[in-house]
């Protein structure tokens, strides 16, 4: 018996669940959306990209437990959540030297306002939120499939 | 201290004892994640809201289903008795580090005193009285990290991509490799 086998007999394979599938299905855009809202409303309450990121990316993992890990990664794709982290990195590099090229310092908020966006500083701090929680929940989604993958055998991924 | 927060504290000393002595590590997993929740209740009573939030999403939500995934690809054998045995030489180890780090506990300003270097020190107050008006956020928390401090900020957004992004190569060439 190889290695990989053992590991699917005792750690046991996925089994749907009924009961958890269905909670999973109706909490989810809940979620969801509770982690969107702590990711904007970070600047006018407690919260922010760091928080709300992670809280979007358990979505993923809720999706996981519930339907299946592989069938959940192979849904979303492997260079989905790496992708995601690029972008995010790039997107908060980027509004940093737009506010220099537009004749101000780095990641200076209100020069934005040249460009007619109103309430610059508040627009470009939740931008920045947005693109950590990008990072954040791009990093927390790879790093369970990542991790999850030795538990099922590794080779179907 | 109000009963209810002498409760939390005493949730967090018992989930913390017992992740530590239990002998099976599923149970000290889930044990963990109850302590971190207690942590983050208590980091709302002490009006750190923001730090509250990281602590329950981070700490007691994905840390505990990582640990999970983990210890699934482990032996787990049977075991016949609930808590490790106590290790006198390495509980005295652990209780000589408690005594020293509570030493420094008596050089800390009383939570919520006025007078501490936190609440009176000039950059504290410059960042409650200028936040709102300098970039239109009323979290002032959220104000210093994405604003003033706009450029640690980027920093860790870069060593959260350059961590992250290396653990997944090691973890995929290790699987896949």
């Amino acid at each position: 018996m190889s290695d990989a086998e053992r590991r699917v007999e005792r750690g046991g394979p996925y089994v749907g669940s009924p009961i958890i599938m269905a909670t999973v299905r109706v909490v989810m855009p809940f979620v969801f959306t509770f982690g969107l809202f702590v990711m904007f409303h970070g600047a006018d309450s407690s919260g922010g990209g760091f928080q709300g990121g992670v809280i979007v990316g358990t979505v993923v993992l809720m999706l996981g437990i519930a339907f299946g890990i592989e069938a959940t990664r192979d849904w979303i794709g492997p260079r989905l959540p790496v992708a995601l982290v690029g972008i995010g990195v790039l997107a908060f590099l980027f509004t940093g030297i737009g506010s220099v090229l537009l004749g101000a310092g780095f990641l200076e908020y209100a020069v934005y306002g040249d460009l007619g966006i109103p309430h610059p500083s508040k627009y470009g701090i939740e931008f920045v939120e947005l693109a950590i929680g990008v990072i954040v929940a791009g990093i927390v989604t790879g790093l369970f499939f990542a991790i999850a993958a030795g538990t099922t055998g590794g080779e179907s991924a | 201290m109000t009963p209810l927060e002498l409760a939390v504290l005493a949730l967090i000393v018992g989930a913390a004892f017992a992740t530590a002595a239990l002998k099976s590590v599923l149970n000290s997993v889930v044990a963990f994640g109850a302590y971190s929740l207690s942590i983050a209740i208590i980091w709302v009573f002490l009006r750190a809201p923001d730090v509250g939030l990281t602590e329950a999403a981070v700490g007691a939500g994905i840390m505990t289903v990582l640990f999970l995934l983990t210890i699934v690809k482990t032996e787990h054998p049977d075991v016949e008795r609930t808590f490790e045995r106590v290790d006198l030489r390495a509980a005295g180890v652990a209780l000589a580090l408690v005594v020293v780090l509570s030493s420094t506990l008596f050089a800390l300003p009383a939570v919520g005193d006025a007078n501490s270097a936190v609440a009176d020190d000039d950059v504290t107050e410059y960042y409650l009285e200028n936040a709102y008006e300098e970039t239109d956020v009323k979290n002032a928390v959220t104000a210093v990290l994405a604003a003033y401090r706009g450029f640690d900020t980027m920093g860790e957004a870069a060593v959260v991509y350059s961590a992250g992004v290396g653990l997944l190569v090691v973890l995929n060439r290790e699987v896949f490799g």
